[in-house]
C-alpha cells in the first residue's frame, strides 16, 4: 500500500487518503447527554488503525462507539485500539397484530387507565418523565439505557408530548410509553414505570395499548432496543412474543 | 435496498440495475437509523471492488 495521509477534514471528520483517493472516513458526534461517539469506515483494513490513532490523539476520553453484534471484525479492530465492551443492547421486533404475538385483549390492571398519546396533561407528563429519569439515574444510571440521539432543547428530555401514552394508577401518573412512527414500522423509544409501581402489570398494559394503537393505524410492527442487563424489560418484551432480531455492542475507551 | 442479508449486509440495487452488497456506515449505526427493504439509500461503492458498497444515507421517501 502506498503511503497514507491522514487529515482532519472538519471539526468532526477525518479522512485517510491514498494516491489522492479517500479510502477511509472517521467521524465524531456528541449525544444529547454529552457522550462522544466515534465511527470509522474504511476500504482498506490497514487504514483503520491509522485513522483511529489520529482521532484518539485529537479527542478527549471517554469515547464510545457502536458495532453490530455480528460485526466481529469491526469489534476486534476497535478493541485493538483500546476500546472495551461497555454494554450490549438487544433489538426486538414486535408484531402489532394480536394473532402474531401473545398480546391479549384484556383490560389494564384494576385501578389503571391508559391515556392515549396526546391526551396526558403536559405538566404532569413532564413531572413523570423527570421522576423516572431521576430514579434510573439513582440506580443503574441513564447511560445504561439505549441512546436517545434526537437533538432536544437544553433542559428538557421530553420533546414531543403528543408521542407519549401514560398509565394512570389511582389518579397518579405511574408510567409512560413513547412511540415514534418511522415509515412502515414504529419505534418504541421509551417505556418506563415509576419504581414504586413495578410488578403491577403497568408496563404490559402500556405496551399492549401502544401496539394496539399502531395496529389500528395500519402499522404492522414496531421495534425496540433493550439493554442486555435489563432483565425486567427483556421479560416484558419476550413475554408478549417479541422476536429478537439482532443486537448492538457499545464499546468504550476510557 | 432490496434485501437484508446476514451479518448486517444488504443487497442494494443501483439506478442502473447493478447490484452491490453493502454494509451500513458507522454514522448510520451511531444514529440508530434503520434500513428496511425498499428504502431508497445513498451508497458509496468501494473503489477496489465495484460489487461492494456502504450505505451512507437513507432517504426519507
Amino acid at each position: 500500500m502506498n503511503s497514507v495521509i491522514i487529515r482532519r477534514a472538519a471539526e468532526t471528520q477525518w479522512q485517510a487518503v491514498v494516491d489522492d483517493r479517500i479510502v477511509g472516513h472517521g467521524d465524531v458526534s456528541q449525544r444529547p447527554d454529552g457522550r462522544l461517539f466515534v465511527s470509522i469506515d474504511v476500504w482498506q483494513e490497514a487504514v483503520f488503525g491509522r485513522l483511529a490513532a489520529a482521532m484518539l490523539a485529537d479527542l478527549p476520553t471517554p469515547l464510545h462507539t457502536l458495532v453490530g453484534e455480528a460485526e466481529v471484525d469491526l469489534k476486534s479492530r476497535w478493541e485493538q485500539v483500546g476500546f472495551t465492551v461497555g454494554r450490549r443492547e438487544q433489538e426486538y421486533v414486535l408484531a402489532t397484530e394480536p394473532g402474531d404475538s401473545r398480546l391479549d385483549a384484556s383490560q389494564p390492571p384494576a385501578g389503571v387507565t391508559i391515556l392515549p398519546a396526546g391526551a396526558a396533561d403536559e405538566d404532569l407528563l413532564r413531572a413523570l418523565d423527570r421522576a423516572i429519569r431521576e430514579e434510573v439515574e439513582a440506580t443503574v444510571g441513564w447511560h445504561t439505557m439505549p441512546a436517545e440521539v434526537l437533538p432536544r432543547p437544553a433542559g428538557t428530555t421530553l420533546v414531543d408530548p403528543s408521542k407519549y401514552a401514560v398509565a394512570v394508577r389511582n389518579g397518579q401518573y405511574a408510567g409512560l410509553v413513547r412511540v415514534v412512527p418511522v415509515r412502515r414500522r414504529a419505534r418504541i423509544g421509551l417505556i418506563a414505570v415509576r419504581a414504586d409501581q413495578h410488578r403491577l402489570g403497568i408496563g404490559r398494559a402500556l405496551l399492549t395499548h401502544a401496539l394496539g394503537s399502531l395496529q389500528r393505524a395500519g402499522t404492522d410492527s414496531a421495534w425496540a432496543e433493550v439493554d442486555a442487563s435489563n432483565t425486567a424489560a427483556i421479560a416484558l418484551f419476550e413475554g408478549i412474543g417479541a422476536q429478537r432480531t439482532g443486537g448492538t455492542v457499545e464499546l468504550v475507551r476510557s | 435496498m432490496v434485501e437484508c442479508l446476514r451479518n448486517a449486509t444488504f443487497k442494494v440495487e443501483l439506478q442502473n440495475g447493478h447490484q452491490v452488497l453493502a454494509h451500513i456506515s458507522g454514522k448510520i449505526r451511531k444514529n440508530y437509523i434503520k434500513i428496511l427493504p425498499f428504502d431508497r439509500v445513498l451508497v458509496e461503492v468501494s473503489p477496489y471492488d465495484l460489487t461492494r458498497g456502504r450505505i451512507i444515507y437513507r432517504y426519507r421517501t
